[in-house]
């Protein structure tokens, strides 16, 4: 893909682009991406299509509360950030940055399932459980997949911490990380859509 | 795929490495979406159908500025990843709609 030239034994400047093995990696994910966006946009239908449905099980204009929603996706657009300035730092050759900006996105991440776990406790004291309405089941399938990505991507980028630490930054490093950074963001964009639609659509009533 | 952003006598010189204020500008810019969105719904005394479309609006355009600034989608050599995508959100918006107008009728 790029024709500039480079010093022998020297990373190239994109080093996840440099051999054919970490284009096609990177073009795979992004077909994968695509299934992806089927498979959360299955359940958004489903969610949609059965929001009103309560039953006797709290509303969610009753039950959620913005305040927690905000701090959580303020610190998940963060990670996004940093899993960028990761990104970046590799470019630079950076090893050791590149890895400080990844802990940082793993433990942003981790505050984050922290804050969902606390909220489905908290909303299951308030008789919100997995089986109390149509609404309560859609809701807990949609921003529980999107949790369990979140938990996949904290172990996907941890162990990438640690083969970058024993590996270094090499042309076969480089796509992981790469691939692992539009993982995140992918996260990121999902999220974007469930404070919309399930968190804001749910207050507006 | 030859075309790739640098002009011919750039090419023997060193890769010009990107800096972060592109990135700060797509972060501060999300944020205030986000921001507009809740407030929208927080100061909410509006019309109903007009916050719902506030409210698109501003996912749709902070997923643009992911997509495009985060995930490099407006580089170079991208053609197959927009397709990927877009064949994705297809299929998403035929569920949205068919769950949300067809399954109660």
């Amino acid at each position: 893909m790029s024709a500039h030239t480079h010093t022998e034994g020297q990373l190239p400047h994109e080093p996840e682009k440099a051999t054919l093995e970490g284009r096609n990696k990177v073009l795979g994910f992004w077909l994968f991406l695509g299934g992806e966006t089927v498979l959360f946009g299955t359940l958004f239908a489903a969610f949609l299509a059965l929001r009103d449905s309560v039953m006797d099980g709290p509303t969610p204009d009753h039950l959620f509360d913005l305040g927690l929603v905000a701090i959580a996706t303020a610190i998940l657009l963060t990670s996004s950030l940093t899993s960028v300035f990761a990104i970046q730092a590799m470019h630079r050759h950076e090893t050791k940055a590149l890895i400080n900006w990844l802990i940082i996105t793993v433990l942003l991440g981790l505050g984050f399932l922290g804050l969902e776990i606390y909220e489905f406790y908290h909303y299951v004291l308030e008789g919100h459980g997995f089986t109390t309405s149509a609404f309560s089941s859609s809701f807990y399938t949609l921003v529980g997949f999107h949790g369990a990505h979140v938990l996949f991507g904290i172990l996907w980028i941890t162990l990438l911490i640690i083969q970058l630490k024993r590996k270094g930054l090499t042309v076969v490093t480089a796509p992981k990380v790469y691939v692992a950074g539009m993982y995140w963001h992918f996260i990121d964009v999902v999220w974007v859509f469930i404070f919309t639609v399930v968190y804001l659509m749910g207050k507006v009533v | 795929m030859a075309a790739n952003g640098s002009s011919p006598e750039q090419s023997g010189r060193r890769h010009k490495v990107e800096g972060p204020k592109k990135h700060i500008v797509a972060f501060v810019f999300s944020i205030l979406l986000t921001f507009i969105a809740f407030a929208t719904v927080i100061g909410g005394e509006i019309n109903k159908d007009f916050i719902y479309i506030i409210l698109l609006g501003t996912a749709v355009l902070q997923v643009f500025v992911q997509m495009a600034f985060w995930m490099h989608m407006k580089d170079r050599g991208h053609r197959f990843a927009i397709i990927g995508i877009l064949s994705g959100v297809f299929i998403v918006f035929t569920c949205v709609i068919m769950a949300e107008y067809w399954v109660w009728w």
